[in-house]
């Protein structure tokens, strides 16, 4: 039985640290990103568009990791089964009249 | 879209030593820095360094990237500051947002040397204004003159955990206690020891369970850990403080190269992903290269040497150079890399318990469970005599890559084989009592013993990075290397000279069998 049936057998189990918050930038919790393991996010990528854990202010900079190793923990496997998300532009905030502002020809 | 011969992402050690050795070789160069100042952390290590001449050893950090930058200017480097990188596309196009616009310029070869960023470990209240990383704090001191709190518990005795602790007792700041949930100190002894013998306790094997506060913390509770890392309960210790710091590690920041297509691997001991690199930091996309912790975390000197290979690697790949003589180049500096590559704290060797040095000498236990070299355990490495006249007592209980105080000793007085060798006198040469090797050793370990000044009583003569400087005549207590005070102390003479660089050097007497153990001081108004 893989991962993904094990943790879909599973009942999620309330801990009592669950209202710790674990990316501070969209304040989402230790308990929500273990719940949303129980609801079918297995992937960081995932992760990112169900609770937006990793898509704030520092890109996930500060919580990758720990969002990462929940949610090994959470699967049953180890962290390095887990991929990262998708590196993608741009790199650093940017505000959407600085993105509009592009210099492109010479 | 404007053109350059390479393009450096990233002002720091790394990246302002490839340009350099791009620039040099004709290469047209630019450096993107997403901060209002160049230098990466150099600018915010204001300790000496480790390592030997060749690596700028007992120069201190911001020094060298003065040095860098001024070397960079006068190659006609161009460093763009406020200036991130926020793409790196195909054809090596790097997308910077400069200022309220966002720009194209391409690049012939790329080199990323964007460093790390801080790892942060969650816990009830860490979320409170206060609780801060390591990095953040020295930023704040070393950059802005800005003190982050009065009292301030750390999380984490590795290298940047004992550096900023260190920097906030220079910045007058109350460090309650030094925790890590590791067994034992991952630093260097020699970082820990200096901040041990100030009165700081160190709490091995704990972690923090919960910070308090309202509007910002207020308090911290840690707690015992056992090998599984779980708390035992009725081990709590709480700390009344204003600050905590957390200094838990690095991550490489690879994002860019990941997103140019560059193979990215994960590699827990280098941190985290890491592009895969060859020897001379080309990643596996075309013209693109990797220097410093981008590609593993480790020191600023290593940075240095990986940010020169990468140079001229870029300049060797765009033919800007004779073969023969960049093979010389890389050949030199990639000695001088494994040099700093050796020891107890060599990559390859990172998280191994050593039991004994490479001299065959048992190493200290209380200094990686507790922070120093106990009394009884210091008799394995040093002895202090009780004659009258000079001697260097050199407490420096590990194999690290460095070895400024025996070239600084003017009368060879102090034997270094090998790099990492522990340092030894040289009985035949007289000590003149210069105190050149105290003010030099990166690590502070050097005192200078003069065991019988008369009346029963012993000089000690220890570095002091502390203001105000006590003055001659002024009495107060002396700390042994655990921080608990041995003896009534009176300061016979405090030294400035340029020479020193700004380590002063502070003489203290003691009665003479207190010699072996006085190794700080504090005057009588201060405890």
């Amino acid at each position: 039985m893989g991962a993904v049936e094990r943790i879909l057998e599973r009942e999620f189990v309330p801990a009592d640290d669950d209202g710790v918050v674990v990316c501070r930038c969209e304040e989402i919790t230790k308990g929500e990103i273990r719940r949303a393991v129980h609801d079918g996010i297995f992937t960081m990528t995932e992760m990112r568009r169900y609770l937006r854990a990793g898509m704030g202010l520092c890109q996930g900079q500060t919580c990758a990791k720990n969002v990462k190793a929940l949610m090994a923990r959470e699967l049953g496997v180890p962290p390095l089964e887990l991929e990262h998300a998708t590196a993608r532009s741009p790199m650093r905030p940017v505000e959407m009249y600085v993105l509009a502002n592009e210099e492109v020809a010479d | 879209m404007k053109r350059y011969d390479l393009i450096v992402v990233g002002a720091g050690p790394a990246g302002l030593s490839a340009a350099i050795e791009g620039a040099k070789r004709g290469l047209k160069t630019v450096i993107f820095d997403e901060n209002e100042k160049p230098g990466g952390q150099l600018f915010k290590q204001i300790h000496k360094f480790f390592g030997s001449k060749e690596h700028r050893a007992k120069i201190r950090g911001f020094k060298i990237g003065e040095e860098l930058l001024a070397e960079a200017a006068g190659l006609g480097v161009e460093v763009v500051l406020n200036a991130a990188v926020i793409g790196l596309y195909q054809e090596k196009e790097v997308v910077v947002r400069i200022g309220e616009a966002v720009r194209h310029y391409k690049g012939d070869a790329v080199i990323v040397a964007t460093g790390a960023t801080e790892n942060a470990v969650y816990f009830e209240g860490w979320d409170l204004p206060g609780v801060i990383g390591a990095g953040a704090a020295q930023t704040m001191m070393n950059l802005h003159g800005v003190r982050p709190g009065e009292k301030v518990l750390m999380l984490g005795a590795g290298n940047v955990g004992l550096v900023v602790s260190f920097q906030l007792l220079q910045a007058g700041c109350e460090v309650v206690a030094v925790a890590d949930a590791a067994s034992a100190v991952g630093g260097y002894g020699v970082h820990a020891a200096k901040v041990a013998r100030t009165g700081v306790s160190f709490y091995l094997s704990h972690t923090i369970i919960k910070a308090e506060g309202g509007d910002r913390v207020n308090a911290v509770t840690i707690a015992e850990v056992d090998e599984r890392f779980q708390f035992i309960p009725g081990t709590e210790k709480r700390f009344e403080v204003d600050t905590v710091c957390l200094a838990v590690g690095l991550s490489p920041m690879c994002q860019l190269l990941k997103m140019a297509g560059c193979r990215v691997l994960e590699i827990p001991a280098k941190g985290g992903q890491v592009p895969l690199v060859g020897t001379r930091g080309e990643t596996s996309a075309d013209g693109i290269f990797a220097a410093g912790d981008v590609s593993g975390i480790e020191e600023a000197s290593s940075a240095m040497i990986e940010g020169r290979i990468a140079g001229i690697a870029a300049a060797e790949y765009l033919g800007y150079a004779v073969n023969a003589e960049l093979e010389a180049a890389i050949a030199e500096n990639e000695a001088a890399l494994s040099e700093l590559r050796q020891g107890m704290f060599a990559p390859g060797r990172r998280g191994d318990m050593v039991e004994f040095t490479d001299e065959g000498i048992h190493v200290s236990v209380s200094l990686l469970k507790k922070g120093y070299v106990n009394d009884e355990e210091i008799a394995r490495f040093t002895s202090a005599s009780e004659t009258p006249g000079f001697r260097p007592i050199i407490e420096c209980t590990q194999n690290i890559p460095c070895n400024p105080c025996r070239d600084v000793c003017p009368r060879n007085c102090i034997k270094v084989e090998s790099i990492t060798a522990l340092p030894r006198l040289n009985e035949y040469n007289a000590c003149s009592g210069c105190g050149l090797c105290v003010a030099s050793c990166p690590g502070q370990a050097i005192f200078l013993v003069n065991g019988d000044v008369g009346g029963g009583f012993a000089n000690v003569t220890l570095p002091y990075e502390f203001l105000p400087l006590p003055k001659e005549g002024d009495r107060g207590v002396a700390l042994g290397r655990d921080g608990q005070v041995v003896c009534e102390a009176w300061v016979s003479k405090a030294q400035i000279s340029s020479a020193f660089d700004k380590t002063n050097l502070l003489t203290i007497k003691v009665p003479a069998e207190m010699a072996g153990k006085a190794r700080f001081f504090k005057s009588k108004g201060a405890v």
